[in-house]
């Protein structure tokens, strides 16, 4: 009897085990094989509040209109994304969409290796757009600033490679309770002029009361965005001397090139004026700054400790959302030609934003399914999948025709300022970069100089404008080189038959870019040849 | 040791070398594998001394892109280059081109006088093959640049490079050598008199992709203004303010709009 009640006691277990998995199975876990046939990832480094959001509400709708492709998600933080793209995309594992910038160190040699253009996809209008103003115009087009960022950083000029997602600007944000308690006004500071009085009186009552406030939060990254920022406008008027070639723009290229030709040097009164007000702005920020990224130049403006920070609008939603103070949005107060370091080189109001649209997403050459990842490009990027991503993340869109929320609607750049181009910082290449990083504290320290910076700066800048420019011309012939190849292909295909037209459309154009490529890269060549070793 | 084994194998496995052999090379396949940038695949496919000269074409072009891109890989698809370039056709033509093409860009140290000469014998065997036109137009860039006869810094730098302009006839190869000289001439310090032009026409022809078209109107328009051309001036910054609104360009180019509005008015022009 014992013995059978066991036995009962184990069969219903053993029921109830089955009963319980069975419920889990059908009502629980994923299923075995996917409903789904083609997974494509999309991987990027915006990992602040608001964009995986935005990101997140494109990928649901898409889904719903696509069941056949399951979109995942790759957050990468900002930290380990350089090694995590190399190391990926040399594996041959990298997503199907990744987000790249210019501007990344080290990287430049990526979208030669390991991006396809999608120049003929951006000349069609994108189907998503159907039913809207923007049905019948080239994807290109459709964007706000016509993908003019991309395209002046595309590797090959002829081409096109990504599709953005955000319109940035840069800002000052502002704690203005903060503001009043110091100032006793809530009146924002409308010229650099106006800003220099509160960065004294900011100074006064911090040494008064002996609370650690500073006028800006300081962070490697923010002091870089602003000091950037000065500089350019500094140096309008020798980048417009510089402007031989009458575009109203300097490529990085062009500044390498000028520097070896002696057009221009931080020893000129133009950059010292700059690097001046680098300085000066360096000082209104807690000491040791350059050694914290920009989320400790966050914490420290949400604590209050300090009345402004610039930032980009990229930082806007995780600010907004966290401060527990009023707080104002304002474009940074411009120089003026009163301006006592500036005034003999001023120009004009310099573009802080210029509506340049940003976050690229570029096509893993090595993508499994190319034909979805640019599908899902067109979908993010129109004026539905881009709305949704304004609506879910507080960044600004990038495509025209999509409505802008009205609490962010400061974050537009009007084109009312001047704008030539000309990084003279961080943007001309990787090693000219890392010597800007390298001795920016000497231009920061207390006990430092504009002219001790110079010194540094200009001891370096011979031998890296020269890696620099010897890299563009590198990045260049990877592109060019295959293109050889390819342009023999596309005519061998067209001898074959394939005679649509579009064939032959693709090999000119693919010759046209290529000798606008190659130019350059003999361009670049002969200004190394010109300037010979570093003396 | 095992005759009737070994019998069975060739019994089993004969047929499918055979097969294999026989089998017709898919030629377009091949061509796509080279668009797709997968040049393994062609030299899977395909034999170096086998096959029509179109085959032999597509296997030299996959070597010439595949991994690792040595100089003896290159050697070997200049080989056979050098055969096919043999001909009149427009595979001879072709491999010709890509023959001076792997002297100029694909060796690790590149020969531009070996690829100049290459251009010019491919131009002179069949000038109007189009792959001896666009050797034209890398020719005229190597003149601008590279090639001896660029290095006296007096001379007319644009000289050398015009009279290749004036052998190519197709129009888009015109265009973009056109384009090209008229930037060198800027980056060579020439006279504007003598390289705007070039600049203009390769405006007048279409097709033009990326920055450089948005670069080309900015550049002729500000040119014009500089030379006080303000009727040129004024179209092209009227072309493009309508067709580059946003662009963070266009405060400073409705200022300089403005501004050769007031001269036209008070009278100025070319």
């Amino acid at each position: 009897m014992k013995k059978d009640g066991k036995r009962r006691l184990g069969l219903v277990l053993l029921v109830g085990s089955y009963l319980l998995a069975v419920y889990w199975v059908f009502t629980r876990s994923a299923p075995v094989v996917s409903s789904r046939p083609v997974t494509i990832r999309i991987a990027h480094w915006q990992i602040e509040k608001g964009p995986p959001d935005g990101v997140d509400a494109i990928i649901k709708r898409y889904e719903e209109l696509n069941p056949r492709v399951k979109v995942e998600q790759v957050l990468v933080p900002g930290r380990v994304y350089n090694q995590w793209m190399r190391t990926n995309l040399v594996g041959g594992t990298g997503a199907d969409l990744i987000q790249y910038g210019v501007w990344l160190d080290g990287l430049s040699d990526i979208p030669a290796r390991y991006f396809e253009p999608i120049t003929d996809e951006m000349l069609k209008p994108n189907p998503y757009n159907k039913g809207t103003a923007l049905e019948h115009v080239p994807w290109v087009q459709t964007f706000t600033d016509g993908l003019l960022n991309q395209r002046v950083n595309a590797p090959d000029p002829g081409q096109f490679y990504a599709a953005t997602l955000t319109e940035v600007a840069v800002r000052l944000f502002c704690n203005r309770e903060l503001l009043r308690t110091i100032t006793g006004s809530d009146r924002t500071p409308q010229t650099y002029a106006e800003l220099r009085v509160v960065f004294q009186q900011v100074a006064d009552y911090a040494a008064r009361t002996g609370k650690p406030v500073f006028t800006l939060a300081g962070a490697r990254d923010n002091a870089s965005w602003l000091m950037q920022f000065l500089m350019q406008g500094a140096m309008m008027k020798s980048s417009q001397r510089n402007d031989r070639h009458g575009t109203l723009s300097l490529y990085a290229y062009d500044e390498l090139g000028l520097y070896l030709e002696g057009r221009w040097s931080y020893r000129s009164p133009e950059a010292k004026a700059g690097l001046t007000l680098m300085r000066e702005v360096s000082t209104s920020m807690k000491p040791g700054f350059l050694q914290s990224m920009r989320d400790a130049a966050t914490q420290e403006f949400l604590r209050g400790d300090a009345v402004f920070i610039f930032a980009g609008t990229w930082d806007g939603t995780s600010i907004r959302s966290a401060a527990t103070f009023p707080l104002d949005v304002l474009r940074f107060p411009q120089l003026t030609k009163a301006d006592p370091v500036m005034g003999p080189y001023f120009f004009g109001k310099f573009a802080d934003g210029g509506g340049g649209t940003t976050m690229e997403f570029y096509l893993n050459k090595q993508s499994a399914h190319p034909k979805e990842a640019v599908d899902f490009m067109r979908f993010m990027s129109s004026v539905q999948g881009n709305q949704l991503f304004t609506d879910h993340s507080g960044w600004l869109p990038s495509v025209r025709e999509v409505k802008v929320p009205a609490d962010i609607a400061a974050y537009l750049t009007p084109l009312d300022c001047y704008s030539f181009g000309g990084e003279y910082m961080m943007g001309m290449g990787s090693t000219t970069a890392a010597a800007v990083f390298r001795n920016l504290y000497l231009l920061t320290d207390p006990r430092g100089s504009v002219d001790q910076f110079v010194d540094a700066m200009e001891a370096e800048m011979p031998a890296a404008v020269r890696t620099d420019l010897r890299k563009e011309v590198t990045n260049r012939a990877i592109i060019v080189r295959p293109q050889d190849v390819r342009i023999m292909a596309l005519a061998a295909l067209s001898r074959r038959g394939q005679a649509d037209g579009s064939l032959t459309l693709a090999r000119e154009r693919q010759e046209s870019s290529q000798t606008q490529s190659e130019a350059l890269m003999l361009q670049m060549s002969r200004q190394l040849d010109l300037a010979g070793p570093v003396k | 040791m095992y005759p009737a084994r070994n019998i069975f194998l060739l019994l089993l496995v004969g047929p499918l070398l055979a097969a294999r052999a026989a089998a017709p090379v898919d030629l377009e396949r091949a061509a796509e594998a080279l668009v797709n940038s997968r040049p393994q695949d062609v030299l899977r496919q395909l034999r170096r001394d086998s096959g029509s000269r179109s085959e032999r074409l597509i296997w030299a072009a996959g070597r010439m892109g595949a991994q690792p891109a040595t100089d003896g890989n290159l050697r070997e698809a200049e080989t056979v280059l050098t055969e096919l370039a043999q001909g009149q056709d427009q595979i001879a033509a072709q491999a010709a081109y890509l023959r001076a093409r792997i002297y100029q860009l694909h060796l690790n140290e590149p020969d531009f006088a070996r690829a100049a000469e290459l251009y010019e014998a491919l131009a002179q065997r069949q000038p109007q093959s189009h792959w001896a036109q666009l050797g034209l137009v890398k020719l005229g860039m190597l003149k601008l640049y590279m090639l001896p006869d660029s290095t006296d810094l007096k001379a007319d730098r644009l000289a050398p490079a015009e009279a290749v302009l004036s052998r190519i006839s197709e129009p888009l190869l015109r265009r973009d050598l056109d384009l090209q000289i008229g930037q060198a001439g800027i980056v060579l310090h020439q006279p504007q008199a003598r390289f705007l032009p070039h600049l203009i026409a390769a405006d007048r022809v279409s097709g033009i992709t990326g920055t450089a078209r948005e670069d080309l109107i900015v550049q002729i328009g500000v040119l014009s203004e500089r030379a006080g051309d303000w009727v040129r001036a004024r179209e092209y910054f009227e072309r493009y303010l309508a067709e580059y609104p946003t662009n963070v360009r266009a405060f400073t180019i409705r200022e300089k709009l403005a501004a050769a509005n007031r001269r036209l008015a008070k009278g100025g022009g070319a």
